[in-house]
């Protein structure tokens, strides 16, 4: 056990003094570096406080669409993009853009909360 | 980055001006895969694009300074081109001297700034106008600069892209779905045209006035000219104003009519639907492909890095504009009137 604060609290106060305190002090230029810099310790906090769900979830997700229990989700993705690129999967097409848009917008969460408001 | 030396800079500079005496150079932040540097010396000032070591580009430096003078006579406001100094030779790598052209290329600047007021209500107009003069250019003419198109144009830009993807090797399904469903919905083959491949807010210079120039030529290509017009209205060019699609300030109406105008074919707009969707899996590859290149070290970036987390942004306006819900397509699909 670490004591607190825990990972994300640590990220979201590096976000809070890098947009807050140390945005307005650099020169123009540095800003959007410095903004960006911001959003990613809030990426990296949203991701950390998901958990394992978005994970599990892709996994069911990428499984019901290859027919069958897969256990790695970056190899189950990468297989899933095969069969796509291979044309197997044409006839489908329709069916399977709301489905992958459920991965994206699990993707979307973490990385930028809001965007289909 | 490292620093081209001053005097090299200054020898260039003496060759096709008079010798601009000591000067400073400082990089100019946001170029994708090109270093810009500003060159100032006393009232002087101009702007040096530079390859990074070790990059290959799709345009050669060399084609993009011809590109950017065949814009500039066809009456593009473009920063003409003053001088081109082969890799190998002072610069180090490739390198082109522009003169520095005053305003801004950065978009929260041009949509949000008081200041840009008169010149976000002309820039749409300005837009369609600029484009038509890039798409009037004859491909004839740039035999020697681009290379042969090949074949459908639809069809080449999907291979170019997912050969793009395919160096990188991300497993991004709904990417790849992306392809295929522009594989099976490909237009009828365009005319071809000069395709200036990243016709966008970012890419334009800004004064008071409106547009100053129109910069970044290197993903130029021979091509449908209705892909210009889909990836000046992906939804992330749009920078938040989402009602807007042409480059956050305007709608594709005032842009088809400016752009009719000046010369430019009439706009199709399940056409330019096409092309945004295509355009949104291009920026996803293009995202990709930023955040391997921080990955493997070509270029180490934060910035870079966090284009990787926004994949997903582009594959989500693909995936609700395919399926004809929300989103924000440029235009409505065409009502066709019932024939009798």
């Amino acid at each position: 056990m670490q004591d607190r604060p825990d990972a994300a609290d640590l990220l979201d106060s590096v976000a809070e003094y890098l947009f807050a305190e140390l945005r307005p002090e650099v020169p123009r230029e540095q800003r959007f570096k410095v903004l960006v810099a911001a959003n990613l310790c809030a990426v990296v906090a949203r991701e950390i406080r998901a958990g394992e769900e978005p994970e599990q979830e892709d996994l069911t997700l990428f499984g019901e669409l290859l027919g069958r229990k897969v256990d790695d989700v970056r190899a189950a993705a990468a297989e899933l993009s095969d069969r796509i690129r291979s044309g197997e999967l044409d006839d489908r097409i329709e069916e399977l853009a709301p489905r992958l848009e459920e991965h994206v917008r699990r993707k979307l969460e973490v990385a930028r909360p809001g965007y289909t408001d | 980055m490292p620093e081209p030396s001053t005097e090299s800079v200054r020898s260039l500079i003496a060759d096709v001006d008079a010798d601009p005496g000591e000067l400073s150079l400082s990089p100019i932040p946001g170029g994708a895969s090109r270093e810009t540097w500003l060159i100032e010396a006393g009232e002087g000032r101009w702007v040096l694009r530079r390859d990074p070591e070790g990059s290959a580009s799709l345009v050669p430096l060399s084609d993009e300074f011809s590109l950017i003078a065949r814009a500039s006579e066809a009456g593009v406001a473009v920063p003409e081109p003053l001088a081109f100094e082969p890799a190998g030779g002072r610069l180090g790598t490739a390198g082109i001297l522009m003169p520095f052209i005053d305003g801004t290329s950065v978009a929260p600047r041009i949509l949000r700034k008081p200041d840009y007021e008169t010149a976000r209500s002309r820039l749409t107009t300005q837009l369609g106008e600029a484009l038509a003069r890039i798409h009037s250019i004859d491909p004839a003419s740039l035999n020697a600069v681009l290379p042969e198109p090949k074949g459908d144009p639809a069809l080449a830009q999907i291979s170019e892209w997912e050969s793009q993807l395919d160096e990188i090797g991300e497993p991004l399904p709904a990417v790849e779905l992306g392809l295929r469903w522009l594989r099976a919905n490909a237009p009828e083959p365009a005319e071809q045209r000069l395709v200036h491949g990243d016709f966008r807010l970012g890419n334009f210079i800004v004064d008071e006035r409106g547009l100053a120039a129109v910069i970044d030529w290197e993903l130029a290509h021979l091509g449908d000219p209705a892909e210009d017009v889909g990836w000046l209205c992906i939804r992330s060019w749009r920078f938040g104003n989402d009602d807007r699609p042409v480059a956050g300030v305007g709608q594709l109406d005032e842009f088809a009519t400016a752009y009719e105008a000046a010369g430019g074919a009439p706009i199709d707009r399940d056409r330019v639907r096409y092309w945004e969707a295509f355009g949104n899996v291009k920026w996803a590859v293009i995202c990709a492909r930023q955040a391997h290149d921080h990955l493997t070290g070509v270029r180490r970036s934060h910035e870079l890095a966090s284009l990787g987390r926004r994949i997903c942004e582009p594959e989500c306006d693909f995936l609700q504009l395919v399926q004809h819900r929300t989103g924000c397509p440029s235009a409505t699909p065409a009502e066709h009137p019932p024939t009798t």
